[in-house]
């Protein structure tokens, strides 16, 4: 009961976002202003992540393939799929949940409680546009890119990787790359991709934006909204999976 | 003018408000006064549409604004200009953008006509030079100053101030308390100000609404006031000995018992 009225709300908030903008210059403004905060304020955590997870998984693959009858190669095509399959979308993402959900929900959360949103409201501003809506469109916007991002850097993580720790040459992992790419890899990727950019923003707008109480509240929420992104992305990750593959 | 009969809202088990009527009326500061707790601030956010409230009607100037949707409330708020009991600052902009916000939003006007408006509404709230500082490094009470000067920055027709001055000194509460009784009649709006200080009770009182226990209690102005016999309302207005002998001093006055050197006639 509790769960479907919560859900009611969540579609309202949704459906709630969409009306005429009072002035589109500000809209735009605090648009390209979620961009640098969701986008460019994510870049270096992802990097790390993607680099890192792509070296792990030449090292693991390798030590785990120890027949003498698969070429060194399989391991850069093992490295190639399971990043862009798996590593780039999902793992990004989680990290991005807890990342940029956190920020989206303790933003909005805050300017609930100190009265910041009915202030807007008040001067006649339809705050689930000109707060919630930016948010959801950058990370429908950034969120893939740092996917894709993320794989390109996985890979050459574990191309570096590679080379570094003596498992195969530059030249070996290459041709492995080449071998059986299926390019509709890389379009489930991005289908989960923006699948979970919509979960992460939304979850957090939504736990943010009705938030009442104090500022113990918006720390709450923010946790929550955290814990059920990423058993949402979990979900849904299964789903597509399942349906798609 | 703003209108409204029978005002109730509950929040769970909890009667906030118990059936409240009342008129403020426009070019005077109309006072919302009460005990702590005794609902001024949900009435306050009722008559702008922050809360829904349960029962009663609302009307501002002929318009019925229980019935208006969201759009038409949007229109209208664009004329309320509030002053929220915590300032509601925006903390990721400077005095200047909060200010700016809704000429920003609402007008066409060249950037430099429109810090020029920001320079006048902060000389009018006695803030000359704030501009480039972020709410966290003013102080409470400048807090309350911009957001005076941020409500009334679009000359709204409806001006919502809730408790303004408290948390103010004395001098600069009642600095506060004269700008929002001036630009009340110099602009003709409609004031609605929710206070427990008794200074501005007696100063800026034109038409005062006393809530009790989610009831209207009494009503009247600063000068009806001395005269009220309503035990609740003394005890709450006139709380020390030091203002029940101001209060009687005053009486006093208005009957003529008192001579040109402030000495009680024989
Ligand atoms: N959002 C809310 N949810 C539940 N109860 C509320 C809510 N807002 C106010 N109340 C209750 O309504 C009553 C009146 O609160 P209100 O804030 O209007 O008082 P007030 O007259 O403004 O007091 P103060 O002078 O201290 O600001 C209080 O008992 C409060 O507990
Ligand atoms: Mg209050």
């Amino acid at each position: 009961m509790n769960f479907l009225s919560q859900f009611g709300k969540y579609i309202l908030m949704l459906k709630g976002m969409f009306s005429k903008p009072e002035n589109a210059k500000l809209y735009w403004k605090e648009f390209m202003h979620q961009c640098a905060e969701i986008g460019v304020g994510s870049l270096g955590i992802v990097v790390l992540i993607s680099v890192f997870m792509g070296a792990v998984s030449t090292v693991q693959t390798s030590y785990q393939l120890v027949s003498p009858l698969i070429s060194k190669s399989a391991i850069a095509q093992i490295v190639r799929d399971t990043v862009i399959l798996e590593f780039a979308p999902t793992l990004v993402c989680i990290v991005l949940a807890g990342v940029i959900g956190s920020k989206i929900a303790s933003e909005l959360g805050n300017m609930r409680v100190s009265e910041q949103i009915d202030a807007l409201e008040i001067m006649g501003i339809n705050t689930k546009t000109y707060l919630v809506m930016p948010k959801i469109v950058a990370s429908l916007i950034t969120i893939p890119m740092l996917v894709v991002l993320a794989m390109g850097l996985g890979i050459y993580g574990g191309r570096l990787a590679g080379s570094a720790a003596g498992i195969l040459p530059v030249e070996e992992f290459d041709r492995g790359l080449m071998e059986n790419f299926m390019p509709y890899n890389v379009t489930f990727a991005l289908i989960k991709a923006y699948t979970f950019a919509f979960i992460i923003s939304t979850i957090s707008a939504f736990f943010g934006y009705y938030v009442s109480g104090g500022s113990l509240e918006i720390g709450r929420s923010s946790t929550k909204s955290v814990v059920v992104s990423c058993v949402m992305i979990l979900l849904a990750d299964y789903a597509l999976a399942a349906l798609l593959l | 003018m703003i209108e409204f009969t029978n005002l109730k809202k509950s929040f769970g088990e909890k009667l906030v408000l118990d059936g409240v009527s009342h008129v403020m009326e426009t070019g005077k500061t109309n006072l919302i006064i009460g005990t702590s707790g005794s609902g001024k601030t949900v009435l306050q956010k009722c008559l702008v549409g922050l809360f829904e409230p349960d029962e009663g009607e609302i009307i501002y100037d002929g318009k019925n604004f229980t019935e208006m949707t969201q759009d038409e409330r949007k229109l209208l708020r664009q004329q309320i200009g509030m002053l929220f009991q915590g300032s509601a600052l925006f903390d990721s902009m400077t005095v200047q953008d909060n200010i700016k916000f809704p000429l920003d939003m609402f007008t066409k006007d060249a950037h430099a006509a429109k810090i020029k408006r920001v320079d006048e509404v902060l000389e009018r709230v006695n803030l000359v030079g704030s501009n480039k500082k972020f709410p966290s490094e003013i102080s409470g009470g400048m807090k309350k100053r911009v957001g005076i000067a941020r409500a009334i920055v679009l000359n709204p027709k409806y001006l919502f101030c809730d408790e303004p001055n408290s948390g103010l000194d004395p001098q600069t509460s009642m600095l506060i308390d004269k700008l929002i009784a001036e630009i009340t009649k110099e602009y003709n709006m409609t004031t609605v100000i929710n206070t427990h200080d008794m200074n501005s009770v007696m100063e800026i009182g034109d038409n005062i609404l006393y809530m009790k226990n989610g009831k209207k209690e009494w009503t009247g102005n600063s000068k009806d006031i001395i005269f009220s016999d309503n035990q609740g309302l003394n005890e709450f207005i006139f709380a020390s000995e030091f203002l029940q002998d101001a209060k009687n001093m005053r009486k006093l006055e208005a009957q003529g018992k008192v001579d040109q050197n402030g000495d009680i006639k024989k």
